[in-house]
Formats: C-alpha cells, sequence, structure tokens
C-alpha cells in the first residue's frame, strides 16, 4: 500500500506543523467536515455511510442464525469484516484481506466488543447449537486518510440504525445495543499532533494512535500505528483530544 | 453539415458533422460523419473540426514541460513518475548537464526519492518511452514551494493565451509560478498567504475553466486576497 | 423472501405497478468519488451501484503489458451486505463469470490503442442487489470511463429482460427474476444499435426473443438519454459569476 510522496509535500506539511499549521487550513484540533447518513441499504438490518473530508466509508450490519462459539453457548457473535477494494484508492489491492484491512476490522471490533456495546448475552436462541450472528461490513469507498475513525463511526451508526429485525424467528422486542464507542485517531508530524489525519498527513507522519472512548469517558481500546514512537506524555495528550472529539463526533450518532 | 454547435459540450459517441473535415483532440471519424470520443467542448475552426477534452489522463509530448516525481532509480539515472499512464527516464547526464563518472560518483547525491524535477520531454518513441532533460535554463531538482495537482486537461487555461493567465497571477501575487503540461504546478511565494491565494486560484481556474471572464474574475480574486492581508 | 404468489401479472400490470416495457425508477450520477479517475454512481429500482475507472495508468505486473495497447480489465463485486443471506468477501464464480462479460461489453468500444502498455480498470461495486445488478454496473461503468475522459467510440446502455406468466417484461426486480421462467440481460450501443453483452438462461420462442430484444434495445434507449443528462449535469457551464 505504498503511496509516492514527493519531498516538496513533505516539506511542506512538515513547515506547516512546525507553525501548527495544516495543509488544509484546520486547526490541529479539528475534524474534516463529518456526515452520516443511516438506513440506506435495504437488504442490511442497519446500514450506514460515514463521510469525513473526502474519505467515506459504508457500513453494513447483517444479522443471521449460526453456531455459537463452544465457550459462549448462549451468545450472539459479533464479527466485523473490513473490505479495502481498489475502488476506493490505487494503493489497495485485489486478494485477501491485507494487514491494513485486517488491523481496521480488528480496532473497530474491538471498540464495539470492548465497550460491551452489544449486549450478546441477549442473542441466544437454542443454547449451544443456535445464535445470533451480527456481521458489520465495512466497505471502503474513498479513501483520503483516517479509515479507523470513519469506519467506526459507521459501525456503531448502522448498530444503532438497527430497529427490530425483520428477520425469521426474532423474539425480541428491539436490538440490544446499549453504547456508543466512538474512535479518535490522532497522528503525530514532527512532535505536533494533529486529529483526523488526512492521506498526504498520514503519508508523512511518524506515527497515529487511535484512543476508542464511551460516554463516561472510560478507554474502551487503542491502537499505535506507524513506525515512528510516542512519548508518555505525547499519549496522555492524545486521550484527552480523543475524549473532547469523541463527544463531538457522537452527536452525529443521535 | 454540423449537428453541434461550436462550444457545446458533447459526449462520447455523440455525432457532432458530417462531411469532409479535418479533425482534431477528442473527435473520430466513421466514413464521413465525425463523432466525439470524450466528454469535451466542440471547436470549429473553419473546416477543421475538433473537440476539447474536459478531462483524461496527461499523455507525454515532445517539448512539453513537466513536473516529475523521482519513483525509482538505476545505475544512471532515475524513473519519474509524470502522473500519466507513462514514466520519465531521466539519465544523470540529463539533470547535471555533464558526463558523470559513474566509477567515481554516486548519483542519490544529485537526486532521492521522492524529489521534484522540472524537466522538459526530449522524446517519446512509439512505444511512449519518455526520455526527459533538466539540465536547461529554469529546469532541475526543485526546492521549497508548494505543489498543485489539477486536471492536465486544465493546463492551457492556467497559461493563456500567450501566457496571459500565468502573467496575472504572478504580477497579482508576487509569487513565481512553474507549470507542468502534465497538470502539475509549483508556487513559490514570501508571503505565505500570497501562496495560498495562488493554489485557491488554480483550483478555481481548473473547476471553471470553460467559462469566460475567467482571466478577470482570477485577478480579482487574488487582489481581494491581496488587500485583505493588508 | 416471499413466498411464490398466484399470479405476477395482474390485469396487466406487474407486482410493483409498473407496465410490462416499463423501467424501474432510474437515478444515475456522474464524478461521485475523488480518488479515482472517474465514477459513477446508479440506482436501478433497489439496486444501488458504485463504478469507479482509474486509467489509463501504469500496468503492473509488467508481463501483461502489450506493446500496442492498454489492457481493459473490470472487477464486478457484491458487497456482503447487499444481498438478503450475507455474501462471503471475495470473488466467486459468478462474480467471476459477470467481470468478464462485462468487459467484453466494453472492449468494442474504448479507444484501447490509443495507450500502449498501459491498463484501464474498472471497478464496479454492488452495495444493495434487487436483480439486474450486472445490467446497472454496466450503466455505472460507462458513465465512469466517460467521468475518467477515456476515449470511447460510444456509451453503453444495457438492461434486462425476462418473461413473467407468459408476458415478455422489461428490467426485473428479484422477485419476477426468482419467480419467472427467463432472464436475458442485454448491452447495447446506443448509436449504432449493435449488442456487446447477450446472455440468456430460460425459455424463449424465436418470436418472444424478437419481441424481447426490442423491448430492451428500447429500454436501453432510455437509460441512455439519463447517461447523457448525468455526463451533461455534470459537467455543464456554470453560468458567470459577477
Amino acid at each position: 500500500m505504498y503511496e509516492l510522496v514527493s519531498t516538496v509535500k513533505r516539506d511542506y506539511i512538515v513547515d506547516l506543523a512546525r507553525q501548527d499549521k495544516r495543509a488544509d487550513a484546520r486547526a490541529l484540533d479539528q475534524y474534516r467536515e463529518v456526515s452520516v447518513e443511516t438506513g440506506l441499504i435495504e437488504n442490511a438490518q442497519g446500514s450506514a455511510l460515514v463521510k469525513m473530508g473526502n474519505t467515506q466509508v459504508l457500513a453494513g450490519v447483517k444479522i443471521q442464525r449460526g453456531e455459537p462459539f463452544p465457550d459462549t453457548p448462549n451468545s450472539g457473535v459479533l464479527m466485523v469484516n473490513a473490505e479495502l477494494r481498489p475502488i476506493a484508492s490505487p494503493t489497495f489491492e485485489l486478494g485477501p484481506p491485507d494487514e491494513n484491512s485486517i488491523e481496521l476490522a480488528r480496532v473497530v471490533d474491538r471498540g464495539i466488543r470492548e465497550s460491551e456495546t452489544i449486549d450478546l448475552n441477549k442473542l441466544g436462541i437454542t443454547p449451544g447449537e443456535e445464535v445470533w450472528m451480527v456481521y458489520i461490513d465495512l466497505h471502503a469507498l474513498d479513501y483520503d486518510g483516517n479509515l479507523i475513525d470513519a469506519a467506526s463511526l459507521a459501525a456503531v451508526a448502522a448498530l444503532w440504525n438497527v430497529k427490530k429485525p425483520h428477520v425469521e424467528g426474532w423474539t425480541l422486542d428491539e436490538f440490544p445495543v446499549a453504547k456508543k464507542p466512538v474512535a479518535v485517531t490522532v497522528a503525530k508530524i514532527d512532535g505536533k499532533l494533529m486529529v483526523d489525519p488526512s492521506l498526504d498527513e498520514q503519508n508523512v507522519m511518524d506515527a497515529r494512535l487511535t484512543i476508542t472512548t464511551i460516554e463516561d469517558d472510560s478507554i474502551c481500546a487503542m491502537q499505535k500505528g506507524g513506525i515512528g514512537y510516542l512519548t508518555v506524555e505525547e499519549i496522555k495528550t492524545v486521550y484527552e483530544l480523543a475524549r473532547i472529539k469523541a463527544a463531538e463526533l457522537r452527536k452525529h450518532l443521535g | 453539415m454540423l449537428y453541434a454547435q461550436n462550444r457545446e459540450i458533447v459526449i462520447p459517441g455523440q455525432l457532432i458533422a458530417e462531411g469532409s473535415h479535418s479533425i482534431y483532440g477528442g473527435a473520430f471519424k466513421e466514413g464521413n460523419r465525425v463523432y466525439s470520443s470524450v466528454i469535451g467542448i466542440v471547436n470549429v475552426r473553419g473546416q477543421d473540426i475538433g473537440v476539447i477534452p474536459l478531462g483524461g489522463r496527461y499523455m507525454p509530448r515532445r517539448g512539453d514541460a513537466v513536473i516529475g516525481i523521482a519513483m525509482d532509480s538505476h545505475r544512471s539515472g532515475w524513473i519519474l513518475d509524470l502522473n500519466s499512464p507513462y514514466v520519465g527516464n531521466l539519465f544523470v547526464s540529463d539533470l547535471e548537464g555533464r558526463k558523470v563518472d559513474l566509477d567515481k560518483e554516486d548519483i542519490s547525491q544529485f537526486l532521492r526519492m521522492g524529489d521534484v524535477v522540472v524537466a522538459e520531454i526530449r522524446d517519446v518513441d512509439e512505444r511512449m518511452r519518455v526520455l526527459l532533460d533538466a539540465c536547461g535554463p529554469g529546469m532541475g531538482k526543485v526546492r521549497g514551494g508548494k505543489m498543485v495537482e489539477i486536471s492536465s486537461a486544465k493546463v492551457p487555461r492556467v497559461i493563456g493565451k500567450k501566457g496571459s493567465m500565468t502573467t496575472v497571477l504572478q504580477s497579482t501575487s508576487g509569487c513565481k509560478i512553474k507549470v507542468g503540461q502534465n497538470g502539475r504546478i509549483m508556487v513559490w511565494g514570501d508571503d505565505q498567504r500570497m501562496v495560498n491565494a495562488v493554489v485557491e486560484a488554480l483550483l478555481m481556474i481548473e473547476r471553471e475553466a470553460h467559462t469566460s471572464g475567467l482571466t478577470e474574475r482570477v485577478k480579482q480574486f487574488v487582489e481581494k486576497m491581496k488587500s485583505e492581508g493588508k | 423472501m416471499m413466498k411464490k404468489p398466484e399470479k405476477l401479472i395482474v390485469d396487466g400490470k406487474r407486482l410493483d405497478g409498473r407496465e410490462p416495457d416499463e423501467l424501474r425508477p432510474l437515478k444515475i450520477e456522474a464524478g461521485v468519488l475523488k480518488r479515482a479517475d472517474g465514477s459513477a454512481y446508479v440506482e436501478m429500482g433497489k439496486n444501488k451501484v458504485l463504478a469507479a475507472v482509474y486509467g489509463p495508468r501504469e500496468l503492473h505486473p509488467r508481463h501483461l503489458q502489450q506493446p500496442d495497447t492498454a489492457i481493459l480489465r473490470c472487477r464486478y463485486n457484491m458487497a456482503p451486505f447487499s444481498v438478503d443471506d450475507r455474501k462471503r468477501p471475495g470473488p466467486d464464480r459468478r462474480s467471476v463469470e459477470i467481470s468478464k462479460v462485462i468487459r467484453e461489453a466494453f472492449e468494442p468500444v474504448v479507444f484501447t490503442k490509443l495507450y500502449p502498455r498501459s491498463g484501464i480498470d474498472v471497478f464496479i461495486e454492488i452495495l444493495q442487489a434487487d436483480a439486474g445488478t450486472r445490467t446497472a454496473g454496466i450503466n455505472a461503468a460507462a458513465v465512469a470511463l466517460a467521468d475518467a475522459g477515456v476515449p470511447m467510440r460510444d456509451l453503453v446502455s444495457s438492461v434486462a429482460v425476462g418473461k413473467v406468466d407468459d408476458t415478455i417484461v422489461l428490467d426485473l426486480t428479484k422477485d419476477e427474476d426468482n419467480y419467472g421462467t427467463t432472464d436475458m440481460p442485454i448491452a447495447m450501443l446506443p448509436r449504432k444499435k449493435v449488442i456487446t453483452l447477450l446472455q440468456m438462461d430460460g425459455h424463449l420462442t424465436p418470436e418472444e426473443f424478437e419481441r424481447a430484444i426490442e423491448m430492451a434495445m428500447k429500454g436501453c434507449e432510455q437509460i441512455y438519454e439519463a447517461q447523457k443528462q448525468a455526463l451533461k449535469t455534470k459537467y455543464a457551464t456554470k453560468p458567470e459569476e459577477g
């Protein structure tokens, strides 16, 4: 997924960072324009399209019968999958999921699972034999940086979009979703920390840190990425940013 | 016999004219009927009919000034990305303007991966292999500045008739501009606000390339940005 | 999935109220993605389809390059949530076949000889499916190719016809496809009115085939108008600003 960045572009972005500025005139703690549209895929039980600047991710929730895991015979199963297909970027290739799409899926999964957003215990059907499977499929449509935040937001929005599913055999009154975890990714460029990196910023950054928080500001997932490093102070700063920005982004979830 | 008007926007497969015309640009003939092959603007010049494409990727042509990015190297030179289906070949002697002893000198001192180069296309063969020259005046490795990428189809509008648009941009903003036919444009300036104004103006030209009165609007825009800064 | 209805045509109207030769509601938008060189979004009834074109661009791996022409490649893919029963991600045999026939629908029109050694990639993503996804995909891909500035002799327009209750019908829904006896997608070059995609499964007499192909071509003409409109709308000359 290598992308050629010219030294002119790299120098320009680093230069701006030193002055606390960004190439698209955003503040360091400012997200690009975010929009969330839900319910557009009727064949899915829940769906959401998130636009974050030019990045676009579509999430679909499908609820189907399936087999439980042996150690949790009466719990539903959550599975998150991400497709980074070449339609979204010249750097995405066809083939089995690469490390980027797998990391993306697992980070989104972690945010939802560790926060117990879905009460999986309510999703059993016949203990040991049949439970409800909740599939969240993330489909990148246009890639301009920060898929993690866009995909996480889309996944949670899609889950909250699930009303009483019209699937045969569904007995609950509603879909047991309770929390709104929000992932916030911060990139480090020449010692400066900035939220919601654009593609250009991502290609130039030293490292990134994603922190997923829920409504009470507690942390349910973290992921560091990139070839550089972070100091403990920086990590604490990222948490503060994540806490505040998550609250802002959460408003899009209604 | 014309079936489309001059300056009309046409789509691929649309019938433009019938008769003995010579054609150019995004037009093709079947028998004596002229059709458009792209989304473009019909241009009628006497008996000549052409379509000016509104988009499409850059095709290297001999003599074009281009701005490339070093993406690979070999023993005696580099491969430059030209924002085109075709890459450019630059030999070290065509960058430094002298014969280089490859046994004694390491060419990576002249150019690294990601470096930006202003060059001219010396030759394109029938297999679209492109040979570049980067040691003429105003050419060579780029330092500093901001690069803008626009659709190469809009570059003629950025240059303007006899360079009129580039002249207006430079004189109004005080910035220096180098335009590559491949859609890449370098902007240098001491005043960051003016550099940003020029970048905005270039994107505006890309959006409104096929409208009239554009040069005047661009001039007013940059002047407005200049006076707001005071 | 609904149980097979008694009749699929009642009083000359289909289950969704359409006439036999009526298209489903059609929406086409050009240039909807930023990264791709060209793109288009199409809704045909409940189908929601996105197409993107990258190219002409350098072709990798190099051994695939042809010295005198561009290689046209097409990938049709269904999102896992696009269908009733979740589809496992990845190419299946059906997607591979559809990708091939779609590519062959465009081979006659794209001026590939203008771009030696390069590749032109067409990606079609089905976001929501309701029968006729390959036809919707072709309609989107044609607009995306034009949007990308890829030179073509013509656009390509596509629609499916079928037979339900012994009646030839245009632009089948999923139920009509499931409970009818015949499905025949076609793609046409609107200018010359020649066919570049033709598939059929089911049963048709020669007379029924003639009626079907005539109905399909009329349907394609309507779709062509919408494709033209979508492109002209995107590139319409903006009014001068004061």
